[in-house]
């Protein structure tokens, strides 16, 4: 990490990224970006669009790993483990870092059943008395089940807007993992809906590290304790979420900030 | 400052701006725009109608010559026999009556003679080359009947046949008269339609062979074809890398589907009869070329119902560490089998209907008796209605007809199978 980038030290990082570049085909998205997060704190990447944030998030998982022409260079550690290295189980590395989607997928299944499919494909739950403990709790966790536990049976996609999202929120709690990785969870929601996000994010705090990309610069100084800038792939500015809004080092940062481009 | 902004603090902004008169909605040339856009509207409905009301006069038009020929291929004309048992030559104990002595009992002989002594003259070419079959079945039912005179209705020839039903020949109507007069003459369901297999006369063929033949044939077809298209469907879609070779294969397969089908036929001639030595004319090798033919529409089908899975769900289930089997059985197949099973089906009713690559192989012979399964000589239901249609004898041509009802039957219950499964597994959203 370059002095310039960062602003801040972080002890026992959750996942760490050192000089992570990512190439699609020729075209390069990620230049070099270093960077630490932690289990206390949501960290939230921002910055103008096709600024390549939504891209070093979906490394975290290696999600990029789907797209055939994605190549990933750098070290990514997950509590000191190389998640790139031969030794890494992909399915379990995304159990253990889960991911929410930008426009809410659940599986055309009962909300149940979408709670139910990861703790089953991965053995979490030893009979049905334990699902049915794990979707509770799941739900309970996402700020749904009062909304859902008198039709744990119907359709997930029959939910609103809103609810889904909590579900797909609920269903990667669900596994039991140690980060969350949220791409833009609340570009698809009307305001209301988004602010029970938020509010969730606020309450999941401390028991998952949480990063969390948004267009939405109140929503990152909303829910966020450290923020990072992104701009034409590059990490400009990382720090806590006050001192980037209100006292930003780099130009490039004060200037997305106060709306000069983005 | 901004273009806009520097354009407004122009003072002779409003001035600088093309003088442009407000458009007038209401005159002439506007009505007249949207009299042609009107006229543009009506014209390509009546179109569309005009299309669709060809389309189905069509289908009326063969539907009820269908029906018109083929439903009398589900009747008969019967004569009610008067046999008198004791005074005929027959020789058979009422105690011990067993297939072997009714066999040597040389009942067609005594069935001509029973017929001469009732309908006097040369009444025996009255009836059907079958008509021993409706008393022998008569005296295995009841054997006391040996004992007494009994009417028993057994089938006409196929000129009285005819000539009952329709229209036959000036002298067959002439019998036909005189056997009105006497009052022997009745119309039956002809069951020998269906359960009899192909024969040499008109009135003694049925349609249960070939159907028996169709089915094991398409059931072949579908083992083969289904399993491995999907497959194929599943492999090119999710797994393949996007390389220059899986583009052969691509166009390749698409090529496959649009071969005409007897090259399939002549390939499977070579593969399958004269390199693997496998039954000839058997159900076994002609759902194995049907299914060459079949496979290729499956794939193109079964892709495109994978790539229509929306990658939300692909993103959902790796995202909570599901792996690509997983992801491929457990969401993307269960939402692309509706697809599936229309493409499937598509390719089946094209099976189902195919005669060339079939006569290639053999399936155009004569078989008199139903498969007993996959690998004995069988025939197909379009190609007994070919070979029918090719039939000199006049009685024939409503059996073809009735075979092709039968055809579309089988046909609509097969799609109806297929529409209920499609139901079935679709999600609804």
């Amino acid at each position: 990490m370059t002095e310039a980038q960062s602003n801040l030290t972080i002890e026992n990082p959750k996942m760490s990224a050192r000089d992570v570049k990512v190439f699609y085909g020729e075209k390069q998205a990620i230049k070099g970006v270093s960077i630490d997060v932690d289990m206390d704190n949501v960290t939230a990447f921002i910055g103008p669009s096709g600024c390549g944030k939504s891209t070093f998030l979906r490394t975290l998982n290696r999600m990029n790993d789907t797209v055939a022409s994605a190549r990933v260079e750098g070290e990514i550690t997950l509590d000191g483990e190389d998640i790139y290295a031969p030794s890494m189980d992909v399915v379990q590395l995304r159990a253990r870092v889960g991911m929410v989607f930008q426009k809410p997928n659940p599986f055309p299944k009962s909300i149940y059943e979408n709670i139910a499919y990861g703790p089953r494909i991965h053995g979490l739950a030893a009979s049905k008395t334990d699902m049915d403990v794990i979707v509770e709790k799941s739900l309970r966790r996402a700020g749904l089940w009062d909304e859902v536990k008198d039709r744990l049976h119907d359709s997930g996609t029959a939910l609103s807007g809103g609810q889904q999202q909590r579900l797909c929120i609920g269903r990667a709690i669900a596994v039991e993992p140690e980060v969350i990785l949220m791409d833009e969870p609340c570009s698809a929601l009307d305001p209301i809906a988004t602010a029970k996000i938020e509010e969730l994010i606020h309450e999941l705090r401390g028991r998952y590290a949480i990063v969390i990309v948004t267009h939405n610069m109140q929503q990152a100084a909303r829910v966020s304790q450290r923020t990072a800038f992104f701009h034409l792939g590059e990490l400009v500015e990382y720090g806590v979420t006050s001192d980037i809004f209100t006292n930003p080092r780099q130009e490039r940062t004060k200037d997305y900030i106060t709306g000069r481009y983005g | 400052m901004s273009l806009l902004s520097q354009a407004i603090s122009d003072p002779e902004y409003p001035m600088s701006r093309p003088t442009r008169l407000p458009t007038d909605w209401k005159s002439d040339v506007m009505r007249k725009r949207i009299a042609r856009r009107y006229a543009a509207e009506r014209r390509f409905r009546l179109l569309g109608m005009g299309a669709v009301l060809l389309s189905a006069a069509f289908l009326a038009f063969l539907l009820v010559t269908m029906m018109g020929n083929g439903l009398r291929g589900f009747t008969r004309t019967e004569i009610a026999l008067k046999v008198d048992f004791p005074a005929s030559p027959l020789l058979l104990d009422p105690a011990t009556i067993t297939d072997e002595a009714l066999s040597q009992a040389n009942l067609p002989m005594v069935t001509g003679a029973v017929a001469k002594k009732a309908l006097g003259g040369d009444a025996d070419v009255l009836l059907s080359p079958t008509a021993w079959i409706s008393i022998r079945d008569a005296i295995k039912a009841d054997p006391k009947i040996l004992g007494r005179t009994e009417t028993i209705r057994v089938p006409a020839s196929t000129a009285i046949d005819l000539a009952a039903k329709s229209k036959g020949s000036p002298e067959a109507e002439a019998e036909v008269a005189r056997l009105k007069q006497l009052g022997v003459l009745s119309t039956g369901f002809n069951w020998n339609f269906l359960t009899a297999s192909d024969g040499t006369d008109p009135t003694q063929v049925g349609i249960w062979g070939a159907f028996k033949g169709s089915l094991l044939t398409m059931l072949v077809t579908l083992v083969l074809s289904f399993p491995v298209g999907v497959a194929t469907a599943l492999y090119l879609e999710e797994y393949a890398p996007k390389a220059w070779w899986t583009d052969i294969i691509e166009v390749s397969i698409n090529n496959l589907a649009a071969v005409p089908s007897i090259i399939f036929g002549l390939l499977g001639l070579s593969i399958f009869l004269n390199f693997l030595h496998l039954p000839r004319s058997a159900a076994l090798i002609g759902g194995m070329t049907l299914a060459l033919m079949t496979m290729p529409v499956i794939v193109i089908a079964g892709r495109n119902a994978i790539k229509s899975v929306p990658p939300s769900i692909r993103d959902a289930a790796l995202g909570i560490g599901a792996s690509p089997v997983q992801v491929v059985f457990q969401h993307v197949l269960p939402l692309a089998l509706p697809g599936i099973l229309t493409g499937t089906i598509i390719g089946m009713a094209r099976a189902l209907g195919e005669t060339a690559p079939l006569l290639m192989i053999g399936m155009r012979a004569f078989i008199a008796t139903p498969p007993g399964g996959i690998t004995d000589p069988a025939t197909v239901l379009p190609v007994q209605i070919f070979l029918w249609s090719d039939e000199v004898s006049k009685g024939f041509v409503e059996k073809t007809s009735a075979a092709i009802i039968v055809l579309l039957i089988f046909l609509l219950a097969m799609n109806g199978l297929a529409i209920y499964l499609r139901n079935k597994f679709e999600t609804r959203w």
